[in-house]
């Protein structure tokens, strides 16, 4: 190393600092703000009449069933819709894998659905797909005898509904990562284990899947904690309905802080909420890190 | 014989896959196949059971959606999304710069954080945004809308400019320090030329994010800086109104427009964009 790291740093600050100190602005305070006010009973229109709570507000709600079971629901949301995608936009990926005429064309329109607004997507199925009476998916299922649900009303329709838009949404991101990630493998692995005779979904199994280890797990980390943290969707197709159903931790907070005005108790939802997620990635990331260590 | 038999399996088995293609292709984009042609129906057409593929078109959705104020929603999405990415390209891309080419202390750590940022449940930002901002009085504005869409793209221009820039060879900035040239030189001449590909990814995957934003403009934008997502819903009906679904369709259709044009053109640099994402 040529410079010592102190003057290294006076020379990238005027690089980096800027931007640090409006993430500061933007990321760090607020959250800190929302920390601080789950100390508080405080009151959205009425800031000022406000008291210490102390953890009043992170015991009220472990015995609070709604957040409880909004808690549940976003952990089903998140496990269904992260497996089908992840596994889904795999086997899509592989299905594109070889070349074939028209494949770039292919591609670019699969683009198409993740560049929309969820909130779009959502509409979109809500009022034109999945509308009971005179959406096109019931037509379809009435051509075999089959009487459609009303998806977004009923229970447990309303939370399938989301899903199923959430995969439409999400798989072909997974897929086209995945295909990016398989067109540069390597291929002496897989072509040596054809040759010892490997059929195709032992290769795919025992090589494929293992050298694309790294890329998976990233691809799941981002899938996670996009789908945990999903607002969009939700909240247009259903506000958290029927009853509380659909309620994701996100339109928990939402409501909680704007409809019914509990600021510091939303803002303690909002905490629990964010700790979930940093232990999950953490759990994730920390082996991968580890192992990079060790490496180096 | 065997040869030939094993010759017509992997045929159909090729034809088999194509077809499994086409329909994949087709269930992504039906949706958005359908809600185009809706948006050219006439009321009495978009309620017929069975759906009608064959109609009279009509552009009075079109011309609803228009005087519908949707000018000035349109207006507040482009102003939003295009100033929040440009500020954040200004303070991000030489952010990315000086984490691509020092070796500092906290490298690592300032990394993490900025990507932490861009997985955290946005909805610890919002409320508290929503407090300071309502404090400061500019919730409504386009400033503070403005201000708080660089949460979206400040990460992800860092982080993937970053790679970028690894990906120039540190020997061509020695080239230049050797000819004298100064550190910024280095950067504004040398290397952010070299990544202009790579720039122009950044860009649009952020505008798209930015475009595309809907819980912060619910919470934040008040109601003169309403953005065409939060406009749209407007429509969806609620009590007392209807959903109006012609009017719907239109707009929906009106603001998927850019973005989806936007992606087929640069395609290959959107996709690698997206790929980018995950990077390790």
């Amino acid at each position: 190393m040529r410079f010592s790291r102190k003057i290294e740093w006076q020379k990238a600050s005027i690089y980096i600092v800027p931007s640090l100190i409006i993430l500061f602005i933007i990321a760090i305070y607020p959250m800190l703000y929302a920390i601080w006010t789950g100390f508080w009973d405080s009151h959205l229109h009425r800031p000022e009449v406000r008291s210490f709570a102390g953890l009043e507000n992170y015991i009220k709600l472990f015995l609070d069933h709604r957040f409880l079971s909004s808690l549940g629901i976003t952990f089903l949301f998140t496990l269904i819709s992260v497996a089908s995608t992840m596994i889904l936009g795999f086997l899509l990926a592989l299905l594109f894998e070889k070349p074939f005429k028209g494949k770039n064309t292919a591609l670019a329109l699969l683009t198409i659905p993740m560049v929309m607004a969820p909130v779009v997507s959502a509409l979109i199925w809500k009022v034109f797909l999945l509308e009971p009476d005179v959406g096109i998916v019931n037509w379809f299922l009435s051509l075999f005898g089959i009487r459609g649900p009303y998806w977004i009303s009923t229970t447990p329709w309303a939370l399938i509904s989301v899903i199923i838009v959430n995969i439409w949404f999400m798989t072909p991101f997974v897929m086209l990562i995945m295909e990016a990630a398989l067109s540069v493998l390597s291929k002496e692995p897989i072509e040596a284990a054809m040759i010892d005779g490997a059929g195709y979904w032992k290769r795919v199994w025992y090589i494929i899947i293992p050298s694309l280890k790294g890329k998976i797990l990233f691809t799941l980390i981002f899938r996670i904690t996009i789908d945990y943290r999903m607002f969009d969707i939700v909240y247009t197709m259903t506000r958290g309905g029927p009853a509380f159903d659909t309620e994701m931790l996100s339109v928990w907070v939402y409501s909680v802080a704007l409809r019914t005005f509990q600021m510091g108790y939303a803002n303690a939802g909002a905490v629990v909420m964010m700790i979930i997620i940093g232990v999950t990635c953490l759990l994730i990331i920390l082996p991968i890190i580890r192992k990079k260590g060790e490496l180096a | 014989m065997s040869k030939v038999r094993r010759l017509t399996k992997v045929r159909t088995l090729e034809i088999l896959r194509l077809i499994m293609i086409v329909v994949v292709v087709f269930v992504a984009l039906f949706p958005i196949i359908w809600v185009l042609l809706a948006s050219f129906k006439s009321p009495g057409d978009l309620m017929r059971v069975p759906p009608v593929v064959f109609f009279q078109p009509t552009l009075s959705n079109y011309s609803d959606v228009a005087s519908e104020n949707f000018l000035f929603y349109f207006k507040n999405s482009l102003i939003v999304a295009i100033s929040s990415v440009a500020l954040s390209i200004m303070v991000g891309v030489p952010a990315a710069f000086g984490l691509s080419r020092f070796s500092i202390k906290g490298k690592e750590g300032i990394m993490l954080f900025v990507l932490s940022v861009r997985f955290m449940p946005y909805i610890i930002f919002a409320l508290p945004l929503f407090f300071i901002m309502s404090r400061l009085g500019v919730i409504g504005t386009y400033g503070g809308l403005i201000f708080v869409y660089i949460i979206i793209s400040l990460p992800l221009i860092i982080w993937l400019m970053k790679a970028f820039f690894d990906s120039v060879p540190y020997s061509v900035d020695e080239a230049a320090a050797l000819d004298g040239a100064s550190q910024f030189r280095i950067f504004w001449q040398i290397v952010l030329p070299c990544s202009l590909p790579g720039l122009a990814t950044v860009t649009i995957l952020s505008l798209i994010f930015a475009w595309n934003e809907y819980l912060f403009a619910l919470i934040l934008s008040g109601r003169d800086a309403q953005t065409l997502t939060v406009g749209l819903t407007r429509f969806l009906g609620g009590m007392e109104t209807a959903v109006r679904w012609g009017m719907l369709s239109a707009w929906s259709i009106t603001i998927i427009t850019p973005v989806v044009l936007m992606a087929l053109l640069v395609n290959r640099q959107l996709r690698k964009g997206f790929t980018g994402m995950v990077e390790d």
